[in-house]
């Protein structure tokens, strides 16, 4: 084609040009395997990474389709060494497959010889091994089924499974769709989850995932356990529960810190698993008291290392990820692709807004002059203090009241980092606060009468970052934020991109000292947002004031 | 019997047009005559160039040829090879290696010493008659031993001639074998052609071998060809322009550092063969130079390359890579670990030959991309190797490779342009494919811009001031940071000009955050403003500053007035005292850290004083001086008086050299010359070793006696401090 939508760089990225009448059959054609890097308003940008492609092979593509692809739409020439090198990357999945064998448990076999000698010479894996069975087999110990997985995926040759799953104890599961019904994306992410076995579902913020999470173990019909973040999130959980589907109160139980009940279905906390005690991780038993069917991963974007080294031993259980990013800023996207499993459903945060299931929002960034004497403050201050010093600046507080008060009625969210700035917001505005030392019962006391509708602006810090609940905040305005972390981006828009019942759209205010490092983080976070689609704005604190908006 | 001369003379004119077209060094320079013509064809060198130019089969013929009795007729070739031997044999007549004499065929004069004495592995003619049928009925042990040898070479060791084995015995007794020294013996001519079953080589490799490969497309080749000669195109120009902007350091051996082929590769996104590839492009079409400060940078040259147009580009380097002996694919080799590119150590003699060879191979096959082991199958039969092959598979495989690079080649097989390439058509038809450059680009709301595909020249030079490349390829996606727009304003642009400059080449609108990056950039940069200065002139009193500003006296210190209580001036701080002062001013100094200097300046070096030397005139000493020195002089001579009279007794007592020191020596020549006498001398030779001369001395000169010897009769000069006695015969 002399003139596709999509431009194939040398450096592995695609761009889509949205502006072409193609666009979206394009996009459909090159999701399954290019990963979406950004997507602002013109040209999106994909990329191409080994991980991709073998997400693509594990969904059942070949590099033939990848390549045909590429060429269809392609609007230049494609480098012929891509080609060959998506050829050589794809090829590379599924020469070696785990597989459960009758007589010697679990065994690693190859459609080629040479590529198991290179890989049993591998002093890694060398050591997970057990007998040579025949040239294409060779026994693998049991326990190691997980930590084979890790380091074929290191060495380049990630090995398929199919040593299958053990049904765990079964427990009757079923969705009760009374005044809601699934949404058929949501439909649609627990089949090919349920098909590819194990693995992750990607989607956005508010497009749903415990929905998912739920209709997974309605298939499953089977004891399960939650990994959340944290105790909210496990309260919410169970609501959702309660709610969706034909589970007891009685069948539910929570393991944090607070209580250590082991259910049926059981919600732990990341928080939980991962603590020590004299050394040792003291809650590593809960994956085996039950003969769990399934393990679900809410968020697995933020899973703590040492649960990754859980989840290696309990390979023959079913996984479910959720997360609405695989982008990990630790860098351990190999791992939950190993461990949990393939990327088994994906659906571009804009095009759920496109249907209309979460809101559009407005990002706007508002600029604060600071005064002389906050300038003077800033410039001497440590280097330590200097992010502290412009983020909290007296000046935001005005801004922060005039916004308040312009969207009076709405239910607003104000976001900050720091305690101290955010009680002074809290008695200058006159709302209540909720942080970390607010007990949980308070919290939910605020957030229900939030819901409700009885009050209507709540300052929060950081605590309101993970998996709350709080449908109807309109509007988000942030004060100080930690550092410009593209992941808490993510997080704060998600809080206010559930669908609002009159269809207005949301707005993400962050509120930034002109000229400082506060700027700075704006511009990650400006970046970020940009990337993903959402119309950015920079406006003046005056213009705030003045009613100019 | 004639010469290959007189051959030569009988030849006639299309003859001699197909000989010097086949081998152009005999006519490089033009040879005077016939006979000096004969004898260039027969020197070791062309004949050496003549044979590598022939394929296996020919050169088969010839070794057959060679191992026959001269003069030789056809039949007896043909009857060492294959019937097919006769075209190969008019070929070998018209390159001039073998020529038809009256009584036969004869081999050029020299040619065998060029094959070497045993061609294809056959060892020398017996001298004696052989019973070759004998051989049918040879015992199992003597088999054996033949079966080692028969195909050469043809010599084999034995432990000790006098007492050989059983197989060996045998072979020996009937002269199958032939003793060659205490341990080795050797197979005759007549017994390895009669046990390779009345031929010369094992299989006569007539036909080349099949090409074999995988077929392709005609369209997807051109598309992949010109996807790689844009890239190539694209790639050469990065490279220069990054050089331009940082100049890279040459070893001092020779050629680009490891670590800067590693940055350079980075930069490029591609290996770091594929960048000493496109280093060396650069480096054949002379778009780089290297300076005389060693360092890498691009030359005029592309600047003028730069406007030609993408035929033009890549002809350019097409052409240089075809005929360049440099090989880049040794860089960074493992076993040739130091080639550095552009170094001096990366010519080798057939690079040029291998790489017409192979296009001429690609173009005799079109559309077929050829499997590595076949190519190589094909290559050692069209061009067989004889000496240093360890390099030739992989030279192949670099060819293959840089021909894809450059686009000679589409999806590993010859590409439409490759073929008007090699020849010589009209390259116009690559401007036409080349994918249109565009004149505007795509600004998204995340700083970021795209062109979507390649950027007219004096565009793409505009932005990549104000942007970062972040993305290369058919597009580029450029990106803004506060760090480009301060770079572009560092060149002199203004933030109004970036961004009218922008909105003119954007397609989209300018989004609103870029706009307020310009404008936040623009307004902070140059708030703190550097320079040098000698001298400043600082005063509280404003009005003051004003008036020695309007004075006329002080025009040539040229002040300039920084702020209203600060004047700098380029004349040091003492100069400006001084005329400060002419004009009837009060300044003070003051230190570098602002302390008034109360008493003027008094200038000191600050080096340590180094006086000079005194050469010249001694002085006279004192008396105590004088008279010490006599005394010693008169104690030396005491003692050495003695010791020559010590060494004259122990050498009497022992009859030995005569012993002098050299200023005895000197003094007993002068005498004798004088005297006209033969001497008796000890002289030490380089080693020290003392050897006895008699002589009869002629006169000293420049420290050396010069005297005739009269052990060989010649005049010699001897080294005075070499004479370690003399002594009156």
């Amino acid at each position: 084609m002399a003139d596709g939508p999509l431009i194939v760089q040398s450096d592995k990225t695609l761009l889509l040009d949205l502006d072409h009448v193609l666009s979206t059959e394009c996009r459909r054609a090159i999701a399954p395997f290019a990963e979406l890097e950004r997507s602002p308003e013109h040209i999106h940008t994909y990329r191409l990474t080994p991980l991709g492609l073998w997400n693509a092979r594990a969904a059942g593509h070949d590099a033939e389709q990848v390549i045909d692809t590429l060429i269809k739409y392609s609007r230049y020439a494609v480098p012929h060494s891509i080609l060959i090198d998506v050829a050589e990357i794809m090829s590379r999945y599924g020469r070696l497959r785990l597989e459960a064998d009758p007589v010697h448990g679990l065994i690693l076999v190859t459609t080629d010889v040479a590529v198991l000698e290179e890989v049993i010479r591998a002093r890694k894996i060398a050591a997970l091994l057990g007998a040579r069975i025949d040239a294409e087999t060779i026994a693998v110990l049991p326990s190691q089924r997980g930590a084979i997985k890790q380091s074929l995926l290191r060495l380049g040759w990630p090995a398929e499974d199919f040593a299958g799953y053990v049904d765990g104890q079964a427990h009757p599961i079923e969705l009760v769709q009374r005044g809601w019904k699934i949404r058929p994306y949501q439909t649609l992410a627990a089949e090919s989850f349920w098909h590819g076995g194990s693995g992750v579902v990607v989607l956005p913020c508010g497009a749903g995932k415990t929905i998912v999470g739920v209709a997974a173990m309605a298939h499953a019909k089977a004891t399960t356990l939650i990994l959340v973040t944290n105790t909210i999130a496990a309260r919410q959980w169970r609501e959702e529960l309660l709610m969706r589907t034909t589970l007891h109160e009685d069948e539910i139980g929570e393991y944090s810190g607070a209580k250590k009940e082991i259910r049926p279905i059981t919600i732990a906390t990341y928080q939980v698993m991962t603590k020590k005690k004299n050394g040792v991780y003291a809650h590593l038993d809960l994956f085996d008291t039950h003969d769990w069917g399934l393990i679900i991963y809410d968020e697995v974007h933020l899973l703590p290392a040492p649960i990754f080294r859980f989840t290696a031993d309990i390979q023959s259980r079913r996984r479910l990820g959720l997360t609405a990013t695989l982008v990990r800023e630790d860098g351990m996207e190999g791992e939950v692709f190993s461990l949990i499993g393939p990327k088994r459903y994906d659906v571009p945060w804009k095009e759920i807004e496109s249907q209309g299931y979460i809101a559009p929002a407005e990002c706007i960034e508002v600029r604060v002059n600071l005064t002389e004497g906050e300038r003077l403050l800033y410039a001497t201050a440590e280097p330590e203090n200097r992010y502290r010093a412009c983020a909290t600046t007296h000046t935001k507080r005005n801004v922060v009241e005039a916004l308040v008060e312009k969207h009076a009625g709405e239910q607003t969210l104000v976001i900050g980092q720091y305690i101290d700035q955010l009680d002074e917001l809290s008695e200058a505005l006159g709302v209540p606060l909720i942080k970390g030392e607010t007990p949980i019962k308070e919290r939910e006391i605020l957030f229900n009468k939030f819901r409700s509708g009885e009050i209507t602006c709540l300052v929060v810090s950081k605590v309101a970052n993970f998996s709350i609940d709080l449908p109807d905040a309109t509007i988000a305005i942030q004060v100080s934020g930690a550092f410009g972390s593209r992941q808490e981006e993510a997080q704060r828009l998600g809080r206010i991109l559930r669908p609002k019942s009159d269809g207005r759209s949301a707005k993400f205010y962050s509120v930034i000292s002109r000229d400082t490092i506060d700027q700075d983080f704006a511009q990650n976070r400006q970046r970020f947002l940009a990337e993903q689609g959402y119309s950015y704005k920079i406006i003046d604190a005056d213009d705030v004031f003045q009613g100019k908006m | 019997m004639r010469s290959f001369s007189d051959y030569l003379r009988s030849v006639d004119d299309p003859a001699f047009l197909d000989l010097f077209s086949a081998r152009p060094d005999l006519i490089t320079p033009v040879p005077p005559d016939i006979a000096s013509l004969a004898v260039r064809a027969c020197s070791a060198p062309s004949l050496a160039r003549a044979i590598d130019s022939l394929n296996q089969w020919q050169f088969q013929v010839l070794e057959a040829a060679a191992a026959l009795n001269e003069p030789f007729a056809l039949k007896s070739l043909i009857t060492l090879t294959d019937k097919a031997a006769s075209d190969a044999l008019t070929h070998l007549i018209s390159i001039g290696l073998i020529y038809p004499s009256e009584d036969g065929m004869r081999l050029s004069s020299q040619l065998r010493n060029v094959i070497g004495n045993e061609p294809a592995g056959l060892g020398p003619m017996s001298v004696a008659k052989l019973k070759l049928a004998e051989l049918d009925n040879a015992p199992n042990d003597a088999r054996k031993v033949l079966e080692r040898i028969i195909w050469g070479p043809p010599r084999g060791s034995v432990g000790d001639i006098k007492n050989p084995g059983p197989g060996v015995a045998w072979l020996l007794e009937r002269k199958f074998l032939v003793p060659l020294d205490q341990r080795t013996v050797i197979l005759p001519r007549e017994v390895g052609i009669y046990l390779r079953g009345g031929k010369v080589h094992k299989k006569n490799s007539i036909n080349p071998p099949i090409l074999e490969g995988s077929k392709r497309d005609e369209p997807q080749v051109n598309l992949a060809a010109i996807a790689n000669i844009a890239t190539v195109l694209r790639w050469v120009e990065e490279l220069l322009n990054f050089w331009a902007e940082e100049p890279a350091d040459a070893l001092r051996a020779g050629g680009l550092g490891v670590r800067d082929l590693k940055i350079l590769s980075n930069h490029l996104g591609v290996d770091e063969s594929c960048t000493a590839f496109i280093a060396e492009l650069a480096y054949l079409t002379s778009l780089i130079s290297i300076d005389a400060n060693d360092r890498i940078m691009p030359s005029n040259k592309f600047d003028i390359w730069l406007m030609q147009t993408p035929a033009d580009r890549w002809q350019a380097l097409a052409s240089a890579w075809l005929i360049t002996s440099r090989v880049s694919g040794l860089v960074g080799r493992v076993e040739s670990r130091n080639v550095a590119a552009l170094g001096p150590e990366l010519d080798r003699v057939n690079a040029a030959r291998v790489r017409a060879l192979t296009l001429l191979i690609l173009s005799e096959n079109e559309l077929l991309a050829p499997d590595t082991t076949s190519f190589n199958q094909l290559m050692a039969w069209r061009a067989p190797v004889r000496r240093n092959s360890s390099l030739q598979e992989e030279l192949y495989l670099w060819t293959l490779r840089e021909a894809e690079w450059l686009g000679i080649t589409g999806q590993g097989a010859i590409s439409e342009y490759g073929e008007i390439f090699l020849s010589g058509g009209d390259l116009n038809v690559i401007n036409n494919e080349l994918p249109k450059s565009v004149d505007h680009i795509l600004i998204q709301s995340d700083n970021t811009a795209i062109a979507p595909g390649p950027l007219e020249h004096e565009i793409s030079q505009q932005l990549a001031v104000m942007a970062e490349i972040e993305s290369r390829g058919g597009a580029t996606v450029y990106r803004f940071s506060e760090a480009t727009i301060r770079r572009a304003l560092d060149h002199g642009k203004t933030g109004d000009e970036i961004k009218a400059f922008l909105i003119k080449i954007s397609k989209t609108p300018m989004p609103q955050p870029l706009e307020y990056l310009i404008a936040d950039v623009a307004k902070k940069h140059g708030k703190l403003r550097v320079g040098n200065t000698s001298a400043f002139i600082r005063c509280e009193d404003t009005t003051l500053i004003t008036q020695i500003m309007s004075d006329k006296k002080l025009e040539v210190l040229a002040l300039r007035r920084i702020a209203p209580e600060v004047v700098i001036c380029d004349h040091d701080a003492a100069d400006t005292m001084r005329v400060l002062r002419e004009a009837g001013y009060l300044p003070a100094a003051e230190s570098s850290n602002g302390l008034m200097l109360t008493a003027p300046r008094a200038n000191r070096a600050q080096t340590k004083p180094r006086p000079p030397r005194i050469i010249g005139e001694i002085e006279i000493p004192s008396d105590d001086l004088l008279n010490a020195a006599v005394r010693a002089i008169r104690t030396g001579e005491k003692s050495s008086h003695r010791q020559t009279h010590l060494r004259e007794s122990v050498s009497q007592a022992f009859g030995a050299l005569p012993r002098n020191s050299a200023n005895e020596t000197l003094e007993l020549v002068n005498r004798f010359i004088d005297e006209k006498k033969s001497l008796s001398i000890g002289y030490a030779d380089n080693n020290g070793s003392v050897t006895h001369r008699i002589i009869d001395p002629i006169r000293v000169s420049a420290g050396a006696l010069i005297a005739r010897d009269h052990a060989t009769g010649e005049v010699q000069s001897f080294r005075i401090p070499r004479i370690t006695g003399v002594a009156p015969m």
